[in-house]
């Protein structure tokens, strides 16, 4: 229980008189961080959320998006950090099926889950691998069992995340735009709680999410159900097809006080329900229990008592239970009982609605002099230190991790992860490409262009596959807000997403905050993720072969911004100097041309350069086609820089281009009339992958050797360490 | 020194869920005609087999191992360990 003192006067001076233990419970769960964002609520509201394709609706818990044609699509964000950290296999399974229900509770049939993994040191560091392993393999038992397809997400280490886990997973639901659940209530309405059974797993999870994960208080751990969550999807999708649902909500931190408040809170209603009620695991759970208990794969359905019977038939059918636990009245109280005894009777306003808090924010000490650099060992021999570098965790092919999900099931993935961003096809003939993407290592240098930076990358790779970014979603990791330090980075953050969001006009359709992301040796690096939705009206791009004589062109400037390179980190253990800065402008003309020359059929493949820089992005070019290339350094566009810069600068806003020859003069007229920044720097062919300046290799790699390292050293470390 | 059978039984502490017992209770045994069961829990077991100087060390020898090695997670798992002579 974390109800802080002044919290609690709060409470007894708002409901005046002293609360019971129900309802200290209740509030406790419903007042933290994690289900109040209490911290964040306030400055939340500068995003951008309102577009012309945006289409909201009260209470529900993902954004929708129209995609024309009577056809939408849905998409949240969440995290399961805490559960992870301490049980990986059952903390990322369960994070999948929140994350799969906010999307069943808009009436939408979840598509496609997406998952972002980071972890400790793998190198060094076995309880990371540990912890990677097992969460891995969470999802991928978890999504393939029920048929969903796992189709993108990325993965990194970083030494922050020592003794922890950053799980985030995100999930794309379609549907009829008239199917939406239209969430309302009327008094006398039933409240239905469907699905597994209520125990005492995951009991105070959302305030054990709100604290830090200091040592011992690890309890609240969370078992999967995937089969469960199953047949909840499909009897919940039969009856909307039915029209038996007037409103709907998933059960997840907090569980059923968070359901019930916030449900009734958003449409206006009081619910009066009881414990007794509810169908429980085991029999001698009290009330608090029952109220605060995060039991997996639960939703809370309005109805009612003429659908009832329906409903009840529905799940008869899928064999998942499902009680009436209670019903709308018109007092906007929540009132729980057990039998005749009141156990709680609270204003719904009052448990929804935490006090917001301003917190103070203070620019971090260690920022003052990060941006310096220190003097680098130089590199004798680049090839050499290339095939460490590929063979490097973050560098690596994540091949390992999305060969164990199934990414097919379903039948709707075109493009397929491994590519820059996976690309869906939709009933209505467009396609949904997605991808999200986050960078701490440029965050913790500069908290706002690191997180522009995310941003651009996400859009840069659906950009890449031919689609037009519509929307938006955030997730904001930070460790403890009540440092000022650290809520200065959270405040610096949120401001460069909104000022990135309301130059591009994407609207933010969705997020989470998690906070109090803590270790034992301190907080986490600034970590936001970004997924990015875009549409695709005609035809994605598919990547086709690269054939000897092809030409690589490169779009946008290569800058001195070495700052939370893996090439810095990496190779030369440093942390500090200038992280990549997006100029947003340069970004929206390279973002317009690139996808101008795709819809002109004009490329075989794009790629964007990031992680890594130049060298890695070419690299990875080659080896996925498997066909060497000669790279001038001396043509590729920028400041004068020395060759390492060139080859491992992260700077954003920049496109490789693989064309054919005969198309380069069509090209250079478009790329000429766009002003974009630009050069034909190389030609594939040969079995080197070859950088070279004043007619010297720099660097010279077999393609076959290089992508036999890529390909296998993150399974070999895993599985052989 | 002797040679010691060691049986250790993985299980879901009570209270938390067992979604694989209860498909088997449900799906299967209940299915059939077999009304007198009531529960069904699944475990995983590892045999090991072990020299040691008597009973007490055999146990305490693998419960180190399976406490050091993370053969369980003792946040959601509790290990019940059986000794035998060989």
């Amino acid at each position: 229980m974390s109800l802080e003192p002044q919290e609690l006067d709060d409470l007894t001076s708002k409901i005046g008189r002293k609360p019971t233990s129900t309802e200290l419970q209740i509030v406790a769960a419903e007042w933290s961080e994690h289900c109040s964002y209490k911290s964040s609520k306030k400055h939340l509201k500068m995003l951008p959320m309102k577009g012309p394709l945006v289409i909201s609706e009260k209470g529900y818990d993902s954004g929708v998006l129209d995609v024309g044609d009577g056809y939408v699509i849905t998409a949240h964000i969440e995290s399961h950090n805490h559960p992870s950290a301490v049980e990986p296999y059952g903390g990322a399974a369960t994070g999948v099926g929140g994350v799969i229900r906010d999307i069943l509770s808009a009436g939408t049939r979840p598509i496609a889950i997406f998952d972002g993994l980071r972890f400790g040191d793998i190198e060094k560091d076995l309880q990371a691998r540990w912890l990677f392993k097992n969460a891995v393999t969470g999802i991928a038992d978890y999504g393939n069992c029920l048929g969903i397809p796992t189709i993108g997400g990325e993965v990194e280490f970083d030494e922050c995340y020592s003794n922890y886990a950053l799980v985030d997973v995100a999930a794309i639901g379609f549907g009829k735009k008239k199917n939406l659940i239209k969430n309302h209530a009327k008094k006398g309405d039933l409240v239905v709680l469907l699905g597994g059974s209520t125990g005492r797993d995951g009991i105070g999870g959302s305030q054990f999410a709100s604290d830090s994960l200091e040592s011992e208080n690890r309890s609240a751990v969370q078992i999967p159900d995937p089969f469960i969550e199953k047949l909840i999807i499909e009897a919940i999708l039969e009856a909307r097809n039915q029209n038996l649902i007037h409103a709907m909500k998933d059960l997840g931190g907090g569980g059923l006080s968070c359901a019930v408040s916030e449900t009734a809170d958003a449409l206006s209603i009081g619910i009066e329900m009881d414990v007794n009620k509810v169908h429980t695991r085991e029999s001698d759970m009290n009330p608090d229990e029952i109220m605060v208990s995060e039991s997996q794969e639960r939703m809370l359905i309005v109805t009612n008592n003429d659908k009832l019977k329906k409903l009840d038939k529905i799940c008869k059918k899928f064999r998942i239970t499902c009680s009436v636990i209670g019903h709308v009245t018109s007092n906007n109280m929540m009132h729980v009982k057990k039998g005749k005894k009141t156990c709680a009777n609270l204003p719904t306003d009052v448990v929804a609605n935490a006090t917001l808090l301003d917190r103070p924010s203070k620019k971090p000490a260690y920022l003052k002099n990060i941006e310096k650099e220190k003097k680098l060992k130089p590199i004798l021999d680049y090839s050499k230190m290339m095939m460490k570098f590929i063979s490097s965790p973050n560098i690596a092919s994540k091949i390992w991790v999305y060969g164990q999900y199934d990414h097919e099931v379903g039948i709707r993935t075109v493009v397929k992860p491994g590519m820059d961003s996976s690309v869906l096809r939709l009933d209505n003939g467009k396609f949904l490409a997605a991808k999200i993407d986050g960078n701490p290592k440029h965050c913790y240098i500069n908290p706002r262009e690191g997180a522009i930076g995310c941003f651009e990358e996400a859009c840069r790779n659906v950009v890449c596959t031919g689609a037009k970014p519509i929307g938006m979603l955030d997730h904001l990791q930070f460790g403890n807000p009540e440092n000022p330090e650290i809520f200065w980075t959270f405040l610096e953050s949120l401001k460069g997403l909104t000022d990135f969001a309301k130059y591009f006009e994407i609207p933010c359709v969705g997020g989470k905050v998690s906070l109090y992301n803590e270790t034992p040796s301190g907080p986490i690096k600034p970590t936001p993720i970004i997924g990015i939705l875009g549409l695709i009206d005609k035809t994605p791009l598919y990547s086709q072969k690269i054939t000897t004589g092809n030409c690589l062109v490169i779009i946008g400037d290569t800058k001195n911004e070495m700052g939370g390179s893996e090439y810095f980190e990496y190779i030369h253990k440093f942390v500090g100097g200038k992280c990549p800065v997006v100029n947003f402008q340069e970004s929206k003309t390279n973002m317009n041309i690139v996808l101008d020359l795709i819809r002109k059929d004009l490329l075989k493949t794009v790629h964007d350069c990031s992680k890594g820089g130049l060298a890695v992005a070419v690299s990875e070019i080659c080896m996925t086609h498997q066909i060497g290339c000669n790279v001038s350094l001396e043509k590729v566009p920028g400041p004068k820089l020395d060759v390492d810069r060139i080859l491992f600068s992260e700077s954003h806003s920049r496109y490789l281009l693989v064309l054919e020859k005969k198309n380069t003069k069509k090209l250079e007229e478009l790329l000429k009339k766009s002003k974009a920044s630009y050069k034909m720097i190389g030609e594939f062919g040969g079995e080197n992958i070859r950088f070279n300046k004043e007619n010297k290799h720099v660097i010279d790699l077999r393609v076959d050797k290089a992508q036999k390292t890529w390909f296998n050293s993150l399974r070999e470390l895993v599985v052989h360490g | 020194m002797a040679i010691f059978n060691v049986h250790v039984i993985i299980e879901n502490k009570p209270g938390i869920s067992d979604p694989e017992g209860e498909t088997i209770l449900n799906d299967l045994v209940l299915k059939g005609t077999h009304s007198a069961i009531s529960k069904i829990k699944t475990a995983k077991m590892l045999k090991f087999t072990i020299k040691e100087k008597d009973k007490k060390s055999a146990q305490t020898r693998v419960k180190e191992i399976c406490d050091e090695l993370r053969i369980y997670n003792p946040m959601v798992s509790k290990i019940t360990i059986d000794v035998f002579d060989s």
